[in-house]
């Protein structure tokens, strides 16, 4: 079964129509491009499937549960991870303690352990620190945990968005953007750092990208949008040659 | 007792307020400005008990707490899935509905005369006990995960959503506690002064609270109770800066969000570790070099 | 019969309250935080207006203009010394509250220090109520009605119609948006300012009419904030039609149960709507930016 499944998702804010008809269908280990020029309605599209608007129409299925009427906490906590893109981290929180956020909703103390000097209290903020500092030894930001992330580059902020979504343990990772503002050399790791997750972690990504030679390279699948439409989808080397996709990326040509 | 313990005194019952407030307005972002009326809930309460039914403190301070927090669940129910505006205009409209209340129930409250005739309990030492206290509570809910989540739902509602966390249910749980905080600051201080009047309990002395915690610094603890002790012992001390007060908390609160947003402190805390570093700093500074 | 006078009260009473509600509301939609300062505006600027023309034996034209004039002033440099740096530095809204909240107690502790705890009356302005067909209607409800809503009338105009009101919608809608549509932004807000001080000095003249001139009279800013939740944060219809449910509601209460509990069933009435329908009547959905 797929783990996400999309079926004819429909979107839009007052006369704007930011969604129509988009299907997708991620399994295991893909990674599927989401690409099209501004305002082709891309985020919108991940801001439904994670429950931040709800759909007008259509269905979202996660690992074969109905989550289209769901609240946006329960949606994570069913295994959806996701990245922003305009990051959005937690100031006032050290590196560490943004993707330990990710796992409190999974610690199994309360608010008496919360206040008080328990000893389940203690084991579950060890068993989330080992946790999270996995992922971020994954994401190659384990020396950094005690950072505030306002101090970090660009790049690693962006890394450690990913790792905190990695800490919802999703089955379903969402990028979008990830490599926005990022230079040649880190546009190049992410490119590694995201296959290698995709690789050893299992799960179903969805990427939302510009740069077409980073969709291109790593994505099975590719969906081109524009104007809320999807114009095409298929292989990198299908998507390439369709004559619809060209003329959304370069216009009709003249000659 | 000298009038400096008395001075103290009242700064040490502030303390537990402004703790209270802490919680909520500095690791959460959320503005209560009824926040004075939960301590007259629990003012009240516990007075009234004691006074008029007899009942041993023991049983009618709890109490007191135990009515502000359900008070408190009731006001915050609709508010919390709301943005942050609404429980500021609901809790300020709540703060008028209790002063007004307060000053109806004449046979019950003593009504805008006040309610006189409780015992004198608090003291100095009982004060300072329940400050620490407090503090080390707040401290460690700081560290946990719900103090966490408070920080992460301050300053992104819809990130914090997208990674699991339950918003509506940490911002109840962090206005439970300050409500429950500042009751509890209530008990102390009917039980110091001996006397209760609704006029104490108006917006502007939440006002005061959510100044003190801003001017310490948005997200230190240390740097509340560090400017509840400079801003309410200055005027005590400086006694013809009395009426002056507002203003010059005013003019601060203005001066230090202008130049330094993050407040005295930012959010810097005073841990064992911190700690050690001054000394490590105080130490190396006071070793001159040809020494070693 | 009964009803039709509460009605009739209600309505007058609720175009103060509608005063305070725009002015409060205007504040909200441009800028997107709430306006605590707005109630210490209204007793510093009518106190102003005592000062000023009431005192000297001036009549209620010269008030309320001198009471318009300090609030338009007054805000505008609260906009200046409070907010302006928070907007350009872009830092958490959170700032905003803490603020206005200060701005509030500044501008009340200056009226404490000036006044002390004393009350003033304003000179009996009106004559006596007129009575019809078994109604009273005070002199003072009338054209306290009349001047709001005329007022209320041509502000609608101005934001409808005029240039710096369709700036102003438009700063409200997305202010970088108006920015880049080379919207003077900084003026548009300074203008909401200016008209909500106007408005706040205006309602602190008429709310001390019907009462008296004390330090803390703007805490009844509380009945501006109630009409705006029920109305529908934001919206500036509804904050009309929330103040004269508001009015007509307390007016009633007030007849029937007494002044003393009306606050805390006002209160009461306020929490259920927003269970009920948090949107408010007018159904203004505030959210966050995704």
């Amino acid at each position: 079964m797929a783990l996400l499944k999309v079926e004819h998702i429909y979107k839009s804010f007052g006369g704007v129509k930011a969604i129509q008809d988009f299907s997708i269908e991620a399994n295991r280990g893909e990674i599927h491009g989401i690409i099209g020029p501004n305002g082709a309605g891309k985020t919108t599209i991940f801001n439904v499937i994670s429950g931040i608007y709800p759909a007008d129409e259509g269905k979202v299925l996660l690992d074969g549960k109905d989550i289209t009427r769901m609240e946006q906490h329960l949606i994570s906590r069913e295994g959806m991870g996701r990245t922003f893109q305009n990051i959005r981290l937690f100031k006032g929180l050290s590196v560490l303690d943004n993707t330990m956020c990710a796992f409190d909703p999974r610690s199994r103390y309360g608010v008496p352990g919360s206040l008080l000097p328990l000893p389940k209290r203690y084991a579950e903020e060890k068993r989330g620190r080992e946790i999270c500092m996995g992922y971020l030894k994954m994401v190659g930001l384990e020396s950094y945990a005690q950072e505030k992330p306002e101090n970090m580059s660009y790049g690693y902020r962006r890394r450690l968005e990913i790792a905190r979504a990695l800490t919802c343990e999703p089955k379903v990772l969402l990028l979008d953007e990830p490599a926005a503002g990022l230079n040649p050399v880190e546009v190049g790791e992410l490119t590694e750092l995201i296959l290698r997750l995709s690789r050893e972690l299992g799960f179903a990504i969805l990427l939302i990208e510009h740069r077409l030679e980073l969709v291109m390279n790593i994505s099975q699948i590719i969906h081109v949008q524009n104007f809320g439409k999807t114009i095409a989808s298929g292989t990198p080397g299908q998507v390439r040659s369709d004559p619809g996709v060209i003329e959304a990326y370069l216009g009709k040509e003249e000659c | 007792m000298t009038l400096y313990t008395h001075i103290l005194t009242q700064i040490l019952i502030s303390v537990v307020s402004v703790a209270g407030v802490f919680v909520l307005t500095g690791m959460t972002g959320m503005f209560s400005l009824g926040q004075a009326a939960f301590m007259a809930i629990g003012a009240y309460t516990s007075g009234i008990l004691v006074t008029k039914l007899s009942a041993p403190i023991y049983l009618a301070w709890p109490a007191g707490v135990v009515l502000a927090v359900a008070v408190g669940f009731i006001v915050g129910l609709p508010t919390v899935r709301l943005r942050r505006d609404y429980i500021s205009l609901v809790t300020l409209g709540f703060g008028e509905a209790i002063t007004a209340l307060l000053n109806r129930t004449t046979a019950l409250t003593g009504g805008a005369s006040g309610l006189t005739g409780i015992p004198k309990v608090t003291t100095l030492w009982s004060a300072l006990v329940s400050a620490v206290l407090v503090i080390t509570l707040i401290s460690l809910f700081k560290n946990s995960k719900y103090g966490r989540q408070c920080i992460a739902v301050r300053s992104d509602e819809l990130a914090a959503k997208s990674m699991g966390i339950n918003v509506p249910k940490v911002k109840m749980i962090a206005f439970l506690i300050s409500v429950a905080v500042t009751a509890y600051g209530g008990c102390l201080y009917a039980f110091y002064t001996a006397y209760v009047d609704p006029s104490l309990f108006g917006w502007k002395k939440s006002a005061e609270w959510v100044i003190m915690v801003f001017f310490g610094g948005v997200n230190s603890l240390t740097g509340s109770v560090l400017s509840t002790f400079v801003l309410s012992g200055l005027p005590e001390v400086l006694r013809f800066l009395q009426n002056y007060r507002a203003i010059i908390y005013a003019v601060l609160v203005l001066l230090i969000i202008n130049f330094k947003p993050a407040g005295l402190l930012g959010e810097w805390e005073l841990t064992p570790r911190n700690l050690r570093r001054i000394i490590a700093r105080g130490r190396r500074v006071q070793q001159p070099k040809g020494v070693n | 019969m009964q009803i039709l006078q509460y009605v009739i009260n209600g309505i007058a009473l609720g175009s103060v309250y509608a005063l305070i509600s725009t002015g409060f509301s205007l504040i909200f939609n441009v800028l997107k935080f709430s306006n605590f300062s707005h109630g210490a505006l209204m007793t510093f600027s009518a106190f102003t207006g005592y000062f000023v023309a009431a005192a000297n034996g001036w009549g209620l034209v010269p008030t309320i203009l001198a009471a318009a004039a300090t609030g338009s002033l007054v805000a505008l440099a609260g906009e200046f010394v409070a907010f302006r740096r928070i907007l350009i530095r872009n830092t958490s809204p959170i700032y905003f509250f803490v603020s206005s909240i200060t701005l509030g107690t500044l501008f009340e502790g200056i009226v404490v220090l000036q006044v002390g705890a004393n009350f003033y009356n304003y000179p009996r302005f009106f004559g006596k109520p007129l009575k019809l067909a078994g109604l009273v209607i005070s002199q003072s409800d009338i054209i306290i009605f009349c001047i709001s809503a005329f007022v209320l009338v041509v502000l609608a105009l101005v934001i409808q119609k005029t240039r710096l009101g369709r700036a102003l919608r438009s700063v409200s809608f997305d202010r970088d948006t108006a920015s880049l549509m080379g919207i003077d932004v900084t003026r548009s807000i300074q203008f909401a300012f200016i008209i909500s001080g106007a408005l706040a000095g205006l309602a602190g003249v008429f709310l001390g009419i019907n009462y008296t001139l004390y330090p803390t009279l703007g805490s009844l800013v509380v009945k501006g904030f109630i009409a705006s939740v029920i109305g529908g944060l934001g919206s500036l219809p509804g904050a009309v039609i929330g103040a004269m449910l508001l009015g007509i509601v307390e007016t009633t209460l007030i007849s029937t149960i007494g002044s003393g509990y009306a606050p805390v069933f006002t209160f009461l009435i306020m929490l259920v709507f927003l269970l009920v329908r948090p949107r408010g009547i007018a159904g203004s959905n505030i959210q966050e930016k995704a």
